[in-house]
């Protein structure tokens, strides 16, 4: 791991986040599976929003659907899902930084999360700008479908990654 | 009931050569892996048709067309879903079956089976009438609130296993 990254988690570490999300974590009754659940439904959006799309425009999913329209109203949901697992999630990193900025696994999940938000970014604000713009002419549809296949890959790696950090902890985390 | 569940059939479940070979290997993490994947996608997949009949999303789609296109989507995943559930129940079968979070998901799975069943045997025959309503009926927005609630607790249930396990 960069050296730069395993010092963020020295850098949370013995700060007022840890110390706020340990104690919500042992003093709310059922916190640590109650939040878990929040997060793996911010999955459960991600998975009825942009994978769905993915399977869209693959021409597997949904084919009375179009799909501007579907990227208009499904965004949203995406990104408050995002939000919402943002903040689920840091409960469990600032509670135990250095369990994750070791752990490559939470490198790898990281190096899926940020291209795939910047990849359905790019899709969606292109989209905005234009709003039957990947489905002009076939070039751009071409360019949706390879968009699509890549962005799912990513998601679902994302979730796989996700779940093999707590996996990975008993051979990288030290102590 | 308690006396079932303390079989000895259970344990006799852990000790089959292939849960010996799951729970020892990194076939279990996988197998774990696929399934939160296979489940959110259930629930994602659920999760639309649920708020099209609450009135809240997808209104401009008609309820059939949306159930029609998504549902077999929600069932395959729902296969792998339970494939991987059994090949992870089977490496501790005797725990699972006592433990209380494994019983109440199996209660909720039953609930949100009900709920479904109800929804396409006893609701689905006369849906014509508002397929395409925006402002649904109250029956189909108990429906949708009621199969939210139950898979949202299937997913914590499940969640809370591994808490007690």
């Amino acid at each position: 791991m960069p050296e730069f990254f395993t010092s963020i988690g020295g850098l949370i570490a013995g700060s007022f986040l840890q110390d706020g999300a340990l104690w919500a974590l042992r003093n709310i009754p059922g916190f640590p599976p109650i939040i878990q659940t929040v997060h793996i439904l911010g999955i459960a959006v991600v998975m009825g929003s942009v994978v769905i799309l993915d399977l869209r425009i693959l021409g597997l999913a949904v084919p009375s659907q179009k799909i501007s329209e579907m990227t208009t109203r499904l965004m949203p949901w995406l990104w408050w899902a995002l939000a919402s697992n943002f903040v689920s999630g840091s409960f469990f990193l600032f509670a135990r930084p250095n369990r994750y900025f070791n752990n490559p696994v939470f490198g790898w999940k990281l190096s899926f999360l940020i291209p795939a938000i910047l990849l359905t970014l790019f899709f969606y604000l292109m989209s905005r700008r234009q709003h039957d713009y990947w489905e002009l002419n076939s070039k751009r549809l071409w360019a949706a479908r390879g968009i699509a296949l890549l962005s799912l890959g990513l998601w679902i790696m994302v979730a796989m990654a996700g779940r093999w950090i707590a996996y990975m902890e008993y051979i990288y985390f030290p102590a | 009931m308690m006396e079932l569940l303390r079989a000895p059939f259970w344990i006799d479940i852990e000790n089959w050569p292939i849960s010996w070979e799951i729970g020892g290997t990194a076939w279990f993490p996988f197998l774990e892996s696929i399934h939160v994947i296979a489940a959110s996608f259930v629930v994602g997949s659920i999760l639309m048709v649920d708020l099209r009949l609450i009135g809240l999303a997808a209104t401009n789609y008609a309820i059939t067309t949306l159930s029609k296109e998504l549902i077999p989507w929600s069932w395959g995943a729902f296969i792998v879903a339970t494939i991987t559930g059994v090949g992870m129940f089977i490496t501790r079968a005797a725990s699972h079956v006592v433990n209380p979070a494994f019983q109440w998901k199996m209660f909720l799975l039953l609930l949100a089976g009900v709920n479904m069943a109800y929804f396409h045997f006893r609701v689905y025959s006369q849906i014509q009438q508002w397929d395409t309503t925006v402002a649904t009926p109250t029956q189909l927005k108990v429906i949708g609130s009621l199969s939210l609630l139950t898979w949202s607790g299937v997913m914590l249930a499940g969640r809370w296993i591994g808490h007690i396990i």
